[in-house]
């Protein structure tokens, strides 16, 4: 390993990868390689990540997302540093048939080469097709560097829950959206199943003539999932005023339950709380639960690579909250 | 904008949700049945478990038997535990859903069971807040169909606060005269709009892939018609033999079985023209169109393009099978055809003079259901190809049992030399987007909830596909085939592959 990265060296590594690959496929009988790719993925994670755990993640989305995975290890101080290893996933899905594989460059920087990382990133991406760059590091996002990494960014995806100051992270957010960043968050990902849910009530003509009477949403949240919280009451009270529905948010932090969201009012109530695997939600007398498994990130970047377009429901109740939150904090 | 709200749920977010499910009741006639304790009650518990299902969906079983709703759901239960492919079985998810399961039990010729049902749905309405909305399942005998309609129009079920919808199984008739009588007799009660006859073959996530493959797609397109495709071929093969199903299939024989409706579905979908929205009328307006465009055969071309076969005894890996005639429940001198291969012609501009041939059979090597597009060879060959490589371009679309698209190409040796080698470029469903297929039961069902015919057949459609069927069922009626004219375990009769061999072609063996 040296201390700079030729990204020519690396193309060429990946090149001779193949060949050795279909070498072996031929001497197998199979008639070659092939590749599927639908997008470039940029990983960044610190060193001190659970890089095992994160491997499996990454093979985990290949076949549903087939991607040229960079994977960039910070290593934080140290001297001026790059390095590089090339490897391969692969995998049979017709039993003896062709293999699809799925290229992985993985790339260790110290903080004062990652200056050099957009210019090693930029030849290395799959051309015509989207970059998704997956920030794991909160002490990357504040650095001017990842702003940089970001431009040749189709999307970002970051996950707020667990950084410092909710308020500044979600204006942080909310800047970077105004400024043209596509950014996913996943606190807002963990939400989807729960947001489904509860447009799938409304759904019923009966409750939803009854949305009317709506007159308070409580967002009860525990633990990291404070940004998340404050999303999913925004989101819940822009749905209701675009509806003409005037109801008072309230986001608190409490002991209990991880999360949980109540709309009341005169003649409908809707609870909605996170049992173990299982989403219960109850609605007036009825109750019904689903299944509804913890949020792995396997899960949670699965839904995020499938989409590659500005959410625009995702920026309205992002700012929303973002000033929500602020004005709480105040 | 408080109009507005009445009408729109503002919680909708079409970039992540899944399609939205409205309210309803579903009442399944022949609850106590295999289709229901295999399939629908699997599906739904499944789309329970996936959140795809509305708060207060219910399901009232209905069949002779008596029954408590409570022990309807214990039968439910088992059917659940046994059947769930691929699913876990949630013990809170089942509670929740099972309160929504109940059961009415009754005889289909007995003005009674249609009240109780009336007032079962009644209560449910107004417990469980199903918007008065009712799909009506009948997954019962089809000479159950039209009393059971009758019935419920006489208990003034086809109509109420709600929708009202009727899904029923094939066959849809057995000629094409009784398909217009079975139509007429539901049309009494339904409109054909809320007449959804289910062919679980549409449902597949290969064959809708095939409308996303031709017309999502800008390259294919161009190459498919008549210039460029040599002939296109269409397997429907099970392994299995007829099973406990000869009183049925004793009746309808391969040709009725599969290729009536199934097997001309999908080259509907194969060779239609592109519709032109994705609305399920569009769909299905240029479904019918392409099965009114194959052209009828007269006897004599019957003879020409048309072979039916049944299979005799043989012994497949050591194990000893029977033939058609020595099954349970089938005459030993039985005329029905347990294997139908047809070359159907498309009279069209795209189509003109390109055979589509269409084979289905029991007992054959494997089970595969796969449609072959053959192209046209290069027009001339530059190359020292060798002759066992100098093959056209296939597209094959695999439904099952892997669904998968495939293209095969030759492509150059790598080497001083000259010499061309096929390769298949193959794209696996399941493993290139790794996610469940959902089965087609649930998405036939949520189709149907959700008001979305587009995967469903309709009347003409059905007319129109025994309209080319019917002339090949006279004239093999009148004949007396010296059967059985296959072994059990290969790949049909001689006779297939002689149609075939007369226009220069060859079967694939999937």
């Amino acid at each position: 390993m040296g201390t700079t990265v030729a990204p020519e060296k690396v193309l060429k590594e990946l090149s001779a990868l193949w060949v050795a690959h279909g070498k072996e496929g031929a001497a197998a009988g199979a008639a070659g390689v092939l590749r599927a790719c639908s997008m470039t993925l940029v990983v960044l994670a610190e060193t001190g990540d659970d890089l095992a755990a994160l491997g499996e993640t990454i093979a985990a989305l290949m076949p549903e997302h087939p991607a040229r995975a960079l994977m960039i290890y910070l290593r934080g101080a140290g001297p001026r540093s790059l390095a590089e290893r090339v490897t391969q996933q692969c995998w049979k899905p017709f039993g003896k048939g062709p293999q699809i594989c799925c290229e992985q460059v993985e790339i260790t920087a110290s903080d004062a080469a990652l200056a050099d990382l957009p210019l090693v990133l930029l030849p290395l991406v799959v051309p015509d097709l989207p970059v998704i760059v997956w920030c794991r590091s909160a002490r990357l996002l504040r650095m001017p560097e990842f702003r940089q990494i970001s431009t040749m960014a189709t999307k970002v995806v970051m996950d707020s829950a667990g950084l410092a100051g909710l308020a500044a992270v979600m204006g942080w957010m909310a800047d970077a959206t105004r400024e043209g960043l596509m950014i996913a968050d996943l606190s807002w990902t963990r939400l989807t199943r729960w947001r489904e849910m509860l447009s799938h009530v409304f759904e019923n003509r009966d409750y939803l003539a009854k949305l009317s009477g709506i007159s308070e949403v409580r967002v009860e949240f525990a633990g990291e999932l404070g940004v998340a919280a404050w999303l999913m009451g925004a989101w819940v009270a822009n749905a209701l005023a675009d509806a003409g529905v005037k109801a008072a948010l309230r986001v608190e932090k409490q002991d209990g339950a991880a999360l949980r969201m109540e709309l009341s009012g005169p003649e409908v109530r809707v609870a909605m709380e996170r049992q173990g695997d299982r989403l219960v939600i109850a609605v007036n007398r009825l109750s019904n639960c689903t299944n509804l498994p913890q949020p792995s990130d396997y899960l949670l970047m699965r839904e995020e690579l499938g989409i590659v377009r500005r959410d625009a429901v995702f920026e309205k109740s992002l700012v929303s909250a973002a000033r929500l939150a602020y004005s709480t904090d105040k | 904008m408080l109009d507005s709200m009445a009408n729109e749920n503002p919680f909708q977010d079409a970039l992540r949700f899944d399609r939205q499910v409205p309210e309803c009741a579903i009442v399944i006639f022949g609850a106590n049945g295999d289709l229901t304790k295999r399939k629908l009650m699997p599906a739904l518990y499944r789309l329970a478990y996936d959140r795809r299902l509305s708060t207060g969906l219910s399901v009232v079983g209905s069949s002779r038997t008596p029954l408590s709703d409570d022990q309807f759901r214990e039968k439910m239960l088992e059917a659940v535990k046994e059947f769930s492919e691929d699913t876990d079985f949630d013990e809170s998810v089942w509670k929740t859903f099972a309160q929504g399961l109940f059961y009415v039990a009754g005889d289909i010729g007995d003005a009674g069971l249609y009240r109780r049902i009336a007032e079962k749905l009644g209560t449910i309405e107004g417990e469980r807040h199903t918007g008065g909305n009712v799909l009506f399942y009948l997954s019962t005998q089809p000479r159950q169909y039209a009393p059971i309609a009758n019935g419920l129009g006489a208990a003034g079920l086809g109509k109420g606060n709600g929708w009202r919808r009727l899904v029923v199984e094939k066959p849809f008739g057995h000629d094409l005269s009784s398909a217009r009588e079975l139509s007429n007799q539901l049309h009494q009660v339904f409109s054909e709009a809320d007449v959804y006859r289910i062919d679980h073959y549409l449902g597949k996530e290969t064959v809708q892939n095939i409308l996303a493959f031709r017309f999502g797609n800008g390259i294919f397109e161009p190459l498919w018609n008549r210039r460029y495709v040599n002939h296109v071929q269409i397997t429907g093969a099970e392994s299995i033999g007829v099973e406990d199903r000869a009183d049925y299939y004793e009746q309808a024989g391969a040709l009725a079985d599969m290729i009536q409706n199934h097997l001309l579905q999908v080259m509907a979908t194969i060779a239609m023209e592109p519709s032109a929205s994705f609305q399920a009328t569009s769909v299905r307006d240029e479904r019918s169109k392409l099965l009114r465009s194959i052209r009828p055969m007269t006897p004599d071309e019957v003879r020409q393009n048309a072979v039916p076969g049944q299979y005799g005894p043989a012994s497949i890996g050591g194990e000893d099978v029977k033939g058609y005639r020595q099954e349970k429940g089938v005459k030993p001198d039985s005329q029905t055809d347990t294997y139908a291969a047809v070359a159907f012609f498309v009279d069209n501009w795209r189509w003109a003079g390109v055979p589509f041939y269409v084979r289905t059979g029991k007992r054959l090597p494997k089970r595969v259901t796969e449609i072959a597009i053959q192209f046209n060879s290069a027009p001339l060959h530059l190359f020292n190809q060798d002759g066992a490589w100098n093959t056209a371009n296939l597209l094959i679309v695999r439904i099952q049992p892997e669904e998968g698209i495939s293209l095969k190409f030759l492509s150059k040796r790598p080497g001083t030399g000259m010499t061309l080698r096929p390769v298949s470029m193959d794209f696996n469903y399941g493993s290139s987007f790794g996610e469940r297929s959902p089965s087609a039961y649930e998405t036939l069902l949520l189709d149907a909830i959700i008001g979305d015919a587009t995967l469903y057949t309709r009347q003409d459609m059905v007319e129109a596909s025994w309209s080319v069927v019917e002339p090949i069922q006279n004239t093999w009626r009148e004949t007396r085939f010296d059967f059985p004219n296959y072994a059990a375990g290969t790949w049909g009769p001689a006779a297939a592959d002689e149609m075939l061999a007369r226009r220069g072609h060859e079967w694939r063996k999937p």
